[in-house]
């Protein structure tokens, strides 16, 4: 009979720990200061930076200008109750297949609203009457105009959308719509709940303003009228990293095991074939 | 190279221990959560890459053969943002890792964390989804 190595109980009692979402309690305090906040010419609050988003912790995990990557999915208890059909669009029991499973691992995109909640960093450029958002994750973009244009009439679908802003304030509210029918965040049958997927009647609304200097409201709404039976919304944070860089991001590049099957690296042909 | 231990752990803890969700896929669409697998020996490379990291061991089995595993670990730019850089596993480290086989029966598996034999210093290599040990 084997014996459980100290080392693989360690690990045991590591993977044990579920994945943790944002919470309030858990988040930084914005703090009673009043120290001004980034500003553009036009006077509209300026979120130009590099941010970890709702897929972090925001507590340092080691020296310097750490933080703590997650994997946030969203809040079924925040969620509205299901249209008659809804939760069988959405709720997907794993089929085998990847494809319908979980297209990630093929490295196709996230999409918005998984990519909203990646454990992957972002960095917004902006200027008067345009935001950019740069994602690190496969190197996804987003061109967002912020003076209140209209959507684009003749959007074709896509992963990401097609997203238009205006100020509400200080908040800037980003409306995203055309959004291609797929997969809603990372949940991959952690609670037997198969995968998650959005219609292509999705229609997401972005608040962010700033608490402090350093860190911003960040609340998502969701409106999927195939799927719920309301609009309901979940409060994440985002937090700048003054220090932090994007850095490149290849999904291809060594997929090494892709839906199940592992290339043999070469120094494994080496040796495994004696 | 250190005596070489391979353990196909099937204690209770492990087998009813949630499978890891990676943040680039689901760990049940590469690995098997029933088969963990724990080897000690001596790193031969270490692949910086994206979408997971990868590090070799050589392993010799009870018959003197050496196998090299592969173990997968997390995203270069997630480890990063933990602090964690490129040179925290190097060829020549002798170490104890764990983790599950791949699906597909290979020698290649997802791997957690490390142990290294020198001085028992153990290093986080995993997803998003894991606690970092503290040393």
């Amino acid at each position: 009979m084997h014996r459980l190595s100290p080392f693989a109980a360690l690990l045991a009692l590591c993977i044990l720990q579920p994945a943790q979402a944002q919470d309030r309690a858990s988040l930084p305090q914005p703090g009673s200061g009043q120290a001004a906040i980034p500003r553009l010419s036009d006077g509209k609050p300026d979120f130009s930076g590099v941010w970890a988003g709702p897929g972090f912790g925001h507590k340092p995990d080691g020296p310097g200008d750490t933080d703590t990557p997650l994997v946030v999915r969203f809040d079924r208890k925040k969620m509205s109750p299901f249209k008659p059909g809804g939760e069988a669009l959405m709720i997907r029991p794993l089929t085998g297949d990847v494809m319908q499973d979980d297209p990630g691992a093929l490295c196709f995109p996230n999409g918005l609203t998984r990519q909203l909640l990646a454990p992957y960093s972002q960095q917004i450029v902006q200027m008067p009457g345009r935001l950019v958002i740069l994602y690190e994750y496969m190197h996804f973009f987003r061109a967002i105009p912020t003076d209140g244009s209209p959507h684009d009439a003749d959007a074709d679908t896509t992963w990401m959308g097609d997203s238009v802003a205006k100020w509400d304030g200080d908040t800037l509210v980003i409306d995203t719509t055309n959004l291609k029918e797929w997969v809603f965040d990372s949940t991959h049958d952690e609670e037997g709940e198969g995968s998650r997927w959005h219609s292509d009647q999705l229609h997401v609304i972005e608040r962010l303003h700033y608490l402090n200097p350093n860190l911003v409201a960040y609340d998502i709404t969701i409106d999927d009228p195939a799927i719920f039976t309301a609009p309901w919304t979940q409060n994440f944070q985002m937090m700048r990293h003054p220090s932090w860089k994007l850095f490149e991001s290849i999904c291809e590049e060594n997929n090494r095991c892709e839906a199940g099957k592992c290339t043999v690296s070469d120094i494994q042909k080496n040796n495994n074939s004696k | 190279m250190k005596a070489v231990r391979i353990l196909l752990a099937t204690g209770a803890a492990l087998l009813t221990a949630s499978a890891p969700a990676l943040a680039h896929h689901a760990f049940t669409a590469e690995y098997d959560q029933t088969k963990p697998v724990s080897v000690t020996g001596t790193v031969s490379k270490v692949e910086w890459k994206n979408p997971h990291i990868w590090w070799y061991v050589d392993v010799k089995d009870e018959t003197g053969k050496v196998i090299t595993w592969g173990f997968s670990g997390g995203p270069p730019g997630m480890l990063m943002r933990r602090g964690i850089t490129k040179d925290v596993l190097k060829p020549g480290d002798v170490i104890t890792v764990s983790g599950f086989r791949a699906k597909d029966g290979s020698y290649n598996a997802s791997g957690g964390s490390v142990v290294f034999a020198k001085d028992g210093r153990k290093v986080f290599t995993a997803g998003a989804e894991d606690t970092v040990p503290k040393n």
